[in-house]
This record gives structure tokens, sequence and C-alpha cells, in this order.
């Protein structure tokens, strides 16, 4: 396996204006020469081999599409290396861009009222992809995903979910090295959620494409990506593999209940049935923090469901910002 | 092989255009009512002015000159400030400066088709019902051949000013105003709203000497001219030359120095 993104010591400063309050304020910033330099990326170096799924990790305003607009070429470091396929990024735009793929969960690249098989024409001249790749390629779609229908439909007229798969075939149809994947599944029902991570895993192992994920959902990560990196307020915080990063917050997960009767006498029942979880009740639910590492959340379900009778269940996830939050405060090690 | 990334395009853009009939009828309903305004208004200045020539043209001339002119901006007019603006504020210039292909070049051809589509669909219609009318008034002979060369070297300078301008938007981050602003400056010192004729003198000369009358004067008056004298045609096609070599330079220049500006929304 070979490197085919280097990263080293990048960081990217803005100039952002102090804005003051009001009308008074406003005026007087017509004038201000007020500046301040927000640091949007911090001294973050990472190498990422051919065919990685790399989950690229972070809250709201971390920095990780800073970084991922600085890998595709559109904004120049402030200051360290980076490389791509050999290529620095901004400096060669256009022959980058011939090796990338990116989508962008909220906005399509496709065209608006043009039906999909246009689109996929067009991106095959602008991207100069020879007719038999362009072939294989569509055959190999085909067997992925059933496409047929949405090839005649207009763009505008697609569900979110569709255009969404759309535009993740149209970002894997000139066989770029790599795939950026900003958020891909926002804003989509679940078993959309499950089609396209199974998409974005075929067409990974099939055509050893690297792709960079970023995300808010911890189920595309747990479903695709075997190493994360996780940044916030511009610095790396964590870069290692999932098992790793698993192993070190436990697999927690939280399973709620609601039971007929008083919430407080079970939830002390409860907690002598299960001494190796925590338990506890407010007045809608019973909380229990089952660490899956010791026992599976359906198997407790199964203890549980032998002495109380269940009305209603959640099962909650530890989410991104917990974990961040928790290696934020603990350090990572 | 090169040439065919740039059709492709162009054949979009000509499938696109047509996904929306309905917007082609009331474009010319728009038109029709704008000629409508021009026609009573010049009748009025012609009428209060007392001779049948003013400025060397008489009602007739004028009109065909502004219908004509009128028809020529529905062909040129790409909306460039617009759609850059546009697409700076919602972010999407991300994804197309991640095309394979120069963004002043992408942008062009992926208007072209429109040029097309309004050709056929408004300048040709107009350009004939003008000859039938008017018995003839338009000379049909060189001066085409001439016209056409000219309105190629006016296309490009007119996108050229329009991706300046476009540029500028990068800094400002509206657009409002400044398309405005260059339209008012653009259709005014081109000759597009009122025959450079009619200009007093020495704003006439000082427009000679700007890249605006290139745009809309210079292919008419090429169109409009029955025998052309081979000194005119010179001077008028080698100063749009000029203008569309220096005025593609400046933008690229411009464009290359500002896109290191950027700071994409949401980034």
């Amino acid at each position: 396996m070979s490197a085919i993104i280097e990263i080293r010591n990048i960081t990217k400063e803005f100039k952002v204006l102090n804005r003051r309050e009001g009308l008074k304020g406003s005026l007087k910033d017509l004038f201000s020469r007020d500046y301040k330099i927000v640091r949007a990326v911090d001294n973050i170096s990472m190498t990422i081999e051919q065919g990685e799924i790399v989950g690229y990790l972070g809250p709201n305003g971390a920095g990780k599409s800073t970084t991922i607009k600085m890998m595709t070429g559109v904004l120049e470091p402030t200051s360290g290396e980076i490389l791509v396929g050999g290529n620095v990024p901004y400096q060669n735009r256009t022959k980058n861009a011939q090796e990338i793929g990116v989508v962008f969960g909220q906005r399509s690249q496709l065209w608006w009222a043009l039906p999909l098989i246009e689109s996929f024409k067009l991106l095959k001249d602008i991207y100069q992809i020879p007719d038999k790749e362009y072939d294989g390629m569509l055959a190999l779609y085909q067997s992925l995903v059933d496409i047929e229908p949405l090839l005649h439909k207009p763009v505008r007229q697609m569900s979110l979910g569709q255009r969404t798969l759309s535009d993740i075939l149209a970002a894997f149809l000139h066989n770029p090295k790599i795939v950026f994947l900003d958020e891909p599944t926002i804003g989509l029902d679940v078993s959309m959620k499950a089609k396209i991570r199974t998409l974005i895993q075929a067409l990974n192992r099939e055509k050893h494409t690297t792709v960079i994920l970023t995300t808010h959902d911890m189920g595309d990560v747990d479903a695709l990506c075997r190493r994360i990196v996780i940044i916030d307020k511009g610095k790396m915080l964590y870069d290692n593999d999932m098992e790793h990063l698993k192993g070190f917050f436990g697999s927690y997960r939280t399973l709620k209940i609601r039971v007929d009767g008083d919430l407080k006498a079970h939830a002390e029942e409860i907690a002598k049935e299960l001494p190796e979880c925590s338990v506890s009740a407010d007045e809608e639910w019973i909380s229990i923090l089952v660490d899956e590492d010791k026992a599976t959340v359906m198997e407790v379900l199964g203890t549980l469901q032998t002495a109380h009778s269940i009305r209603d269940m959640q099962l909650q996830e530890i989410s991104t910002e917990e974990v961040i939050k928790k290696i934020y405060e603990e350090g990572v090690q | 092989m090169k040439l065919k990334k740039y059709i492709t395009l162009t054949r979009a853009g000509i499938i696109e255009a047509l996904q929306f009939r309905l917007s082609f009828v009331v474009m010319v309903i728009g038109n029709l009512l704008y000629l409508i305004v021009v026609y009573f208004l010049w009748k009025a200045i012609y009428a209060s002015a007392g001779t049948d020539v003013v400025n060397g043209m008489t009602f007739n001339d004028t009109l065909i000159y502004l219908v004509l002119a009128t028809a020529l901006f529905n062909f040129m007019e790409m909306y460039t400030v617009w759609e850059i603006g546009r697409n700076i504020q919602s972010g999407k210039i991300v994804l197309d400066l991640l095309k394979p292909m120069e963004y002043r070049k992408y942008l062009f051809w992926s208007y072209s088709g429109t040029f097309v589509t309004q050709f056929f669909l408004t300048f040709l219609p107009t350009f004939i019902v003008v000859s039938v009318v008017t018995h003839g008034a338009v000379p049909l002979g060189i001066n085409l051949l001439y016209f056409v060369i000219s309105v190629v070297m006016a296309v490009s300078i007119n996108y050229s000013i329009d991706f300046l301008v476009g540029t500028i938007c990068l800094y400002t981050e509206s657009i409002w105003g400044i398309n405005i602003m260059k339209q008012v400056i653009v259709l005014l010192l081109s000759g597009a709203t009122i025959p450079l004729a009619f200009f007093p003198e020495p704003l006439r000369s000082a427009m000679y000497y700007l890249p605006f009358q290139s745009i809309y004067n210079a292919p008419l008056s090429l169109l409009l001219d029955g025998d052309p004298q081979p000194q005119t045609v010179l001077t008028t096609l080698g100063m749009q030359a000029m203008w569309c070599i220096f005025m593609l330079l400046l933008s690229k220049g411009f464009w290359k120095v500002s896109l290191r500006q950027i700071t994409v929304n949401g980034g």
C-alpha cells in the first residue's frame, strides 16, 4: 500500500472582521480595519493510504470542511505541506480534480433540470472517460443498486435519498483515486442510509477507492470506517483505528425501557437482576447503561423480558459529541 | 477530443433551456412590451424635434437599430454576474471549481447552449420580421458576414466584462448592486438603449475609446451599413479584436489573483 494523501503540519487561518452590534456598530464596521485571525485548522498531519476508508469526525465548526477544501485544492493552506496523489492540490487544481470525486450532502453537482443519464454523459465528456470504462462503471452500478428507474428521472424530481445516491454514483463515475464524502447521509431515512453505506462499501472494495467520510452519524462510522480521525477546534484529537477507540471508551449503549407500574420499584429490582449494569429511573424511563463487552443489549433485554412486561423501549448510542467530549476531558492513551 | 468536453456542455444547455417552454413565451411578451414603449418614446422624441432627421438618423433608422439591439441583448446577456454571485453565496462554486476545467471556461460553455436557443428563438425571428416589415431597410450582403464576425467578438468582450464584474463578488459577497451598476453602464455606453449618434460630442468621442461600444454599437453599425468601406470595417473589427484580447487577459488575470481570496461559505 502506498500513501495517497500526505499532510504535514497544515494550518489555515481566516481573517474575520470584528463586527459590532446595532445600526451604529454596523455603520462603523464599514470603515473598520479591526480584523481578528481565526485559526480554523491548527497544525494537522496525517497520512492516508490508497484504499482506506477514513472517518473524519468532529463537532460543527471543528475545521473538517476546511481540511477537505484544502485537500481538494479549493483553499490554500496558510502553512504546511499537502500532497494528494503526488500533486499539490491548490497549484494543480485541474489536474487534481481529475483524480478526486466529491459529494457534499447538502448540495448537488448534478444538472438540476436534466435526467440523471444526461448528467452522467456530461461527466463522461468533462472527465474524458473512455467509453469502455464508462460502460463498465454503469454495469457495476447496475449490479449494486437498481439505477434503471433513476436514470431517466430529472434530478429536480428526485427525493433527497435518490439524489444523494445519484450524487455518490456521479462522484465515482470517473474512477477517481479519492472520494470525499461530506455528510452524505444527512437527512436520510434509515433504509436509505443503509443502502448508501452498502454502496460506498462496495465501491471502495471494487475500485479500491480511498474514501474520506465526514459525518455526525456514528452509524456511518461503525458501518464503514476502520480508521477514524477526530478533530475539534482545528486541532487533531485522535487518529487511530475504530477498535482502539471502542476499547478506550468501552462499547456502552444506553437501553431505555418503560414498564407498567412504579418505575422506581422496577428499577431497584432490575438493578439486582443486572449487577453489571448501572440503572437509573426518571418519570418516564428506566435507563440501563449496558457495557457490551460484558453483556449484549439483546441478552439484557431477554433477562428483563422474563420478569417485566416492557411497554416501550429505546436504544441510545454514544454520540460523536460524547466521544469527543470524553476524549477531550480524559485524553487518549 | 478536447473540444468535445466543451460542446457537451453546450448540448446540455440546449436541452436544459428546452425544458422550460413557458419562459420563452414570457420572454417574447416582455420584449414586445419593451419595444412598444421604445416605439412611443421615440415617436414622441421625433415629434417634438420637429424635423424628420435627428442626429443623422430618421425615425425608421432609430427604431430598426433599437429593435435589433434588443434582440441582440437577449442573445448576448448571459447573467454571468448573477450566476457567479449566486454560486458564491450558495457555496456551489466549490463543486464547479472541482471540475477538471477552468472555471471561466466551464461557466461560458455551460451557458453557451442558451446562445443557440436564443439565436433561433429570438434573434433570427426578430431579424426576419424587421427585414420584411421595413421592405429591405436592412441590407443583405457582405455586411452579414462582418456582422457575424463582429458578434462573436462582442460576445467574448461582453463575457469578459461580466466575468470581471462577477469576480468582484468574491470580495463583496453581494451581487445586486454590482450587477445593476454593470448593467446600466454597459447598456448605456454600448449604445444598446440609445444609439451612439444621440450622445453629445465630447462624450461620444470618449465612448469610442471604451470597450463597451464594441459590444452593441460595432456589430449593429456593421449590420446596418449597406455600403461598407474596407477602412471602416477594418477599424471596427480591429478595435474589437484589440478589446477582445485585452479584456480576456484582464479578466483572466484578475480571476487568478482573486481566487486566493475565496473563503467559501460554510467553510
